[in-house]
């Protein structure tokens, strides 16, 4: 049921942006909710798989393991309140592309929890593209474990 | 009398008329962009020229190697008074093919001294960033035999002035262009006496 | 009649006979050489001022390359009127211009006059005479002033010294800084300090404001700020991701982009009634917006086309029109002042590097040899491109003229330096 919530309020918002002019109150409750921070105050929940998804440059697709490793996360995520997914991108490229390629893979790992069931109220997605690389090397082993989705409990 | 002076003068006049026309395609009308096309040229003088020969001689592969070394100077010097003997049999084709190379050899004595003069100018003129722009300013040219510039001038400057200043600039840093000694004293008052200059802006990006 | 038959042949002469025609279109890789000469000064003023100021117009001129200079000890004279000045003097040292210039006392309360006279040596002429008066304490202004019109004077294109640059500092990684100082480095000052990562600034075109992106509250977030309260307002009730913001060249609104529900799209912002006009609709991402200096058309990025190319979009009709095909990455593009050209990111075999097109043309010339090269931003003359880019781990900012002929990099901070945005003129 949820996820088709969103996925309205997604179609709603569509319509609305679509009008020529988009008022801005309801996007503004509505999205205060999806960006908002009340789950940092929570305490993380540790789990012992890998807190990280990786891609390959300019793309923003899961291969295999990648959702073999979001499958194991499925009961952790039961008992999670809060999804929280945070996408990230290498140096490589301009920054506010980066910025949308970040939200997108995030997107991506969001989009198959919630086909396996997960509902979409409890996930967070926000891209910092990139601007906080793991590692500050410009070399292919530090791109590469920059360009991930970074998931976190609470 | 006087109608015989004035038929005389319109008979003067016509022959004037007809020598400079002749004149007119005596003198190769240049184009010169970079110094690399300028190679090209020359590339495509030696070609026609060979092009010329092989219509009308059979062994031509002479007259390139004359072009190309000394070292093999003896060689086609016996080799010439043979092509002659050939050519004997027509009198008047010899006669072309003399001209012809006297013409080729002019004008490569006239785009080696232009493609020096380009050089040299393309040295100093330090020219202004129009990007968008494309100008185009023409400088005409009053040399000495000396190769000393007597005078110059923006004939049809461009509507940038700081282009045009530009190229006022660097007219004003050359004094001589002592190249054109080296020239036949003809070919000098045909081409070099006077002569333009044409600046233009386009191709900073391309 | 001889003389008649002269002039005849004078005339005829001159229309018949083709002229050789010799086309110049390369010009010399060398700089104009100009002669600072330190101004003169009037009896019972501060010794030093007059070789502060041509010192401080020397240091302008030559602050991104452009020219070469004569160093003070080679000069033959040291002449501060023009009665005292002598063309050879500078021509046997292959100088191209010389500044001279004279400082007097205008009263008590400190205010100065200087006279300065530009003389283009090749050519035997003066061109330029000038006086500006100022006070003691505004030399740094004066001097600005007066680079102003000799550079001016010399290269017919606008002034910029007087132009400032804004840029954000990531000093280790839990610091950002948002900063703005004059062109040549100096007069730092910083906006607005953060734990979280700050992006994209840009220059209302009033010089007054900046806007730009801050993660301070955990997502992408437009804010704008007054540069002279210091004030920060954020543009709220958008999407999930807001970033990516431009003013218009009225400064009426901004374009920028919205991501609803993470699909990233160009929207126009109206400054006066708070109103989003959607301009771009599309499942791919669109972003990194750019206004024409008309206004009338906004480039961005886009990959639709299943890489990142740069299209451009009529804001009346919506009309796009694909700018870019050769390569796999042309990205965040500009339209140079005249709005004939682009500059963008062009990726090319795993370098990305600074390069520009002309719209009229398919053609893509890369201009930085560096292979991490982004945000480039232009002169408001149009004539040189300062980029960021990386040696190492730290980020610094470079520069090159359009004509290729300098290549210089800016002083260098403590931590790293990105995202330069070179400020509008003061009109």
């Amino acid at each position: 049921m949820e996820p088709i919530g969103i996925f309205i309020l997604a179609m709603i918002c569509q319509v609305y942006s679509c009008a020529a002019n988009v008022s801005d109150s309801v996007e503004r409750m509505q999205y205060a909710s999806v960006a908002g921070e009340e789950y940092l105050q929570g305490d993380r929940l540790e789990t012992n798989l890998d807190d990280k998804v990786y891609f390959d440059f300019d793309k923003s697709i899961l291969d295999a393991e990648d959702k073999s490793l979001l499958e194991q996360y499925l009961p952790e995520i039961k008992k999670a309140k809060i999804v929280r997914l945070e996408g990230h991108c290498d140096e490589r490229g301009t920054r506010e592309y980066n910025l949308a390629l970040g939200e997108r893979r995030a997107l991506e790992v969001r989009d198959f929890l919630i086909v396996k069931g997960v509902s979409g109220k409890k996930i967070r997605v926000v891209s910092f593209g990139e601007e906080k690389p793991l590692k500050s090397a410009s070399n292919e082993k530090a791109w590469a474990e920059n360009r991930r989705v970074e998931i976190s409990l609470y | 009398m006087n109608k015989a002076l004035t038929s005389l003068n319109t008979f003067f006049l016509i022959l004037l008329f007809l020598s400079l026309i002749f004149s007119m395609f005596s003198v190769p009308n240049l184009n010169i962009d970079e110094a690399q096309s300028i190679k090209i040229n020359f590339y495509e003088l030696i070609q026609q020229d060979e092009k010329l020969f092989d219509s009308s001689a059979p062994n031509t592969s002479v007259e390139k190697e004359t072009k190309k070394t000394s070292a093999i100077n003896k060689k086609t010097n016996t080799d010439e008074t043979s092509i002659i003997s050939k050519f004997k049999i027509n009198k008047l084709g010899i006669k072309n093919e003399i001209t012809k190379i006297k013409l080729s050899k002019e004008r490569e004595d006239i785009l080696r001294v232009s493609a020096i003069i380009q050089e040299r100018i393309s040295s100093i003129w330090i020219k202004p960033n129009s990007l968008s722009e494309s100008l185009i300013a023409k400088v005409l040219i009053n040399l000495a035999p000396s190769g000393e510039i007597l005078n110059f001038s923006l004939i049809e400057p461009s509507s940038n002035t700081s282009f045009n200043e530009s190229i006022l600039t660097a007219m004003n840093k050359m004094t001589f262009f002592e190249e054109v000694l080296s020239l036949e004293r003809k070919l000098f008052e045909q081409n070099f006496r006077n002569f333009n200059l044409v600046f233009k802006s386009s191709g900073e990006i391309q | 009649m001889i003389k008649f038959l002269s002039l005849l042949f004078f005339l005829v002469s001159n229309s018949i006979f083709p002229v050789l025609e010799i086309e110049i279109l390369k010009g010399s890789d060398n700089l104009s050489k100009v002669a600072f000469v330190p101004f003169g000064i009037e009896s019972g003023i501060e010794e030093n001022y007059g070789s502060q100021i041509s010192k401080n117009i020397e240091k302008n001129m030559l602050l991104f390359g452009e020219f070469e200079n004569l160093a003070v000890n080679e000069m033959l004279s040291y002449p501060s009127s023009e009665n005292d000045f002598y063309y050879r003097d500078w021509k046997v040292l292959g100088v191209d211009y010389s500044l001279i210039g004279k400082v007097n006392s205008v009263n008590a309360l400190g205010n100065l006059n200087i006279s300065y006279s530009l003389f283009n040596i090749n050519r035997r002429i003066k061109i330029l005479e000038g006086e500006i008066v100022g006070s003691e304490d505004n030399i740094e202004g004066i001097s600005k002033i007066i680079s102003n019109r000799i550079y001016e004077e010399i290269t017919g294109l606008r002034g910029i010294f007087d132009t400032k640059i804004a840029y954000v500092i990531n000093s280790d990684a839990d610091t950002y800084q948002m900063c703005i100082s004059d062109i040549d480095g100096k007069n730092e000052q910083i906006l607005f300090t953060s734990k979280a990562p700050i992006m994209s600034p840009d220059w209302s075109p009033d010089r007054k404001k900046i806007a730009y992106v801050s993660f301070e509250n955990g997502l992408a977030e437009i804010f704008i700020q007054d540069l002279q309260s210091g004030e920060r307002d954020s543009i709220q009730a958008l999407g999930m991701t807001n970033s990516a913001p431009v003013w218009s060249p009225d400064g009426k609104s901004l374009a920028l982009v919205v991501s609803f529900s993470g699909n990233p799209d160009i929207f126009l912002y109206s400054m006066n009634n708070k109103r989003l006009m959607r301009l771009t609709n599309h499942y791919g991402i669109d972003t990194e917006p750019s206004w024409s200096p008309d206004s009338k058309k906004i480039i961005f990025t886009s990959d639709r086309s299943g890489s990142p190319q740069l299209y451009e979009i009529n804001t009346k009709s919506k009309r796009k029109k694909r700018l870019t095909r050769d390569g796999n990455y042309n990205a965040r593009g500009r339209y140079f002042p005249d709005g004939k050209s682009i500059f963008f990111v062009h990726g090319n075999d795993g370098n990305f590097q600074i390069a520009t097109k002309k719209l009229s043309s398919r053609y893509i010339e890369t201009l930085t040899s560096t292979s991490l090269d982004e945000s480039p931003t232009i002169s408001p003359n149009g004539n040189i491109i300062i980029y960021a880019t990386k040696d190492g781990s730290n980020g610094y900012l470079g520069g090159i003229t359009l004509d290729g002929k300098s290549r210089f990099s800016l002083p260098v901070k403590s931590g790293s330096v990105r995202e330069p945005a070179w400020s509008p003129l003061l009109n």
